[in-house]
């Protein structure tokens, strides 16, 4: 009960974040939420929630050789619970720390 | 039978203001089709001889066909950048024998001959363009008169461009292709199960894009960097409007399990998904996408 309040509080970007967070140990994790830029996005009438497009940029050891389609699939999946429930489209950068800082 | 005459009337009005309205548009890029001449020899005042005023306007407005130098065109991709000029005016495209094709008029000359070099590049060998300052309409069609005239004088003959019912010179229209279908209709029974469809439309087609809205028109941001990119690519592809409730019904949750992709667009190229916008892009943006595209 109190952890199913504690979900209905937070908004979608919190929960967004936590959820990668836990789950990639990302050393980088930006979640920016750019629903406002799709206002009136006719493919998206109709839907009450207003947290629908963010923008993710995440540095993670776990994408280590994964693809680029792996990695997206690797998001979708921790996220698929948002995904149901209103959340629209998420555009995604997912490196490796390495590929961010070559040098090392 | 009097509602319907109406219709039909109106019909035709309408048809007519619709055909009449690229006339006046002044952008409007286009390479005029003269009617046949009556006479291969026509008669015709020289300007200098004539005493009407708006003769020596035009007389001035573009020089004389044998005055202006010719231009060659680049044979990689016909164009001569810093040569042909931007702006409206006549314009002569010639052979490598030095023959004239074509006389044309048009508001970008640089433009249409590019435009030309692509459809029939082995008949550009270079262009004279004469630029009209004042180009409305009726001086842009005395400059291509003047320059018809002097060729016709000098030759003896049409160009064979201009001939009457030649169109290779006419500009077409780019023709996009529709967006395909899984189903006849939303009322029809599927004798075959729609992932199967899909599966065979994506083993089938060497690139098939799954977008919100028609390619002509995507329904959103994402879907229309996708189809920019492919059009960039110059790649035959194939479009599948995933919110077209009546021919593509059921589609999107059926393709969200068959691609284990949640989102939309989803591309897929020879059978496999290569992922969404972003990866597309990725992909575009390093090159990557040109290479898998020429397996």
């Amino acid at each position: 009960m109190s952890s199913r309040g504690a979900t209905a509080v937070l908004s979608r970007a919190s929960r967004i974040r936590s959820k990668l967070q836990t789950a990639l140990e990302a050393t980088v994790l930006e979640v920016d939420d750019v629903s406002y830029q799709h206002a009136g996005h006719a493919a998206v009438k109709g839907s009450s929630d207003k947290e629908t497009h963010f923008n993710l940029n995440i540095v993670s050891p776990k994408f280590e050789g994964q693809s680029l389609v792996k990695r997206h699939r690797l998001i979708y999946d921790l996220l698929a619970d948002e995904l149901q429930s209103g959340l629209h489209a998420l555009s995604i950068v997912a490196k490796t720390p390495h590929e961010t800082n070559p040098s090392k | 039978m009097a509602t319907l005459n109406l219709s039909s009337l109106q019909a035709l009005a309408f048809h007519r203001l619709s055909s009449s309205f690229p006339q006046s548009t002044p952008t409007l890029s286009f390479n005029f089709q003269p009617k046949p001449f009556a006479n291969p020899r026509p008669i015709s005042l020289k300007p200098y001889v004539s005493e009407k005023p708006r003769a020596r306007v035009v007389a001035l407005a573009v020089k004389s066909l044998g005055e202006t130098e010719a231009v060659a065109v680049s044979p990689e991709d016909g164009q001569s950048a810093g040569e042909l000029p931007s702006g409206s005016g006549v314009y002569a495209v010639y052979d490598t024998n030095g023959d004239v094709q074509f006389i044309g008029l048009s508001r970008n000359i640089a433009a249409s001959v590019a435009a030309h070099w692509k459809s029939v590049p082995e008949l550009c060998g270079s262009v004279k363009a004469g630029v009209v300052d004042e180009p409305d309409r009726e001086t842009l069609t005395q400059a291509w008169k003047s320059w018809m005239e002097e060729y016709i004088k000098v030759s003896g003959k049409v160009p064979p461009g201009n001939e009457s019912g030649n169109a290779t010179w006419v500009r077409q229209p780019p023709k996009r292709k529709p967006d395909l279908r899984l189903t006849p209709g939303h009322h029809m029974q599927l004798t075959v199960p729609l992932e199967n469809l899909i599966d065979a439309l994506v083993k089938e087609n060497k690139v098939v894009a799954f977008i919100k809205g028609p390619r002509s028109a995507p329904l959103c941001g994402f879907s229309q960097r996708v189809i920019a990119i492919l059009e960039n690519e110059g790649v035959d592809y194939e479009s599948v409007n995933v919110l077209d409730e009546e021919y593509n019904y059921g589609l999107r949750e059926t393709l969200k399990k068959y691609s284990n992709w949640p989102t939309f667009p989803q591309i897929f190229v020879d059978g496999e998904l290569v992922g969404g916008c972003d990866i597309l892009t990725s992909m575009y943006e390093k090159g990557e996408l040109a290479s898998l595209l020429k397996k």
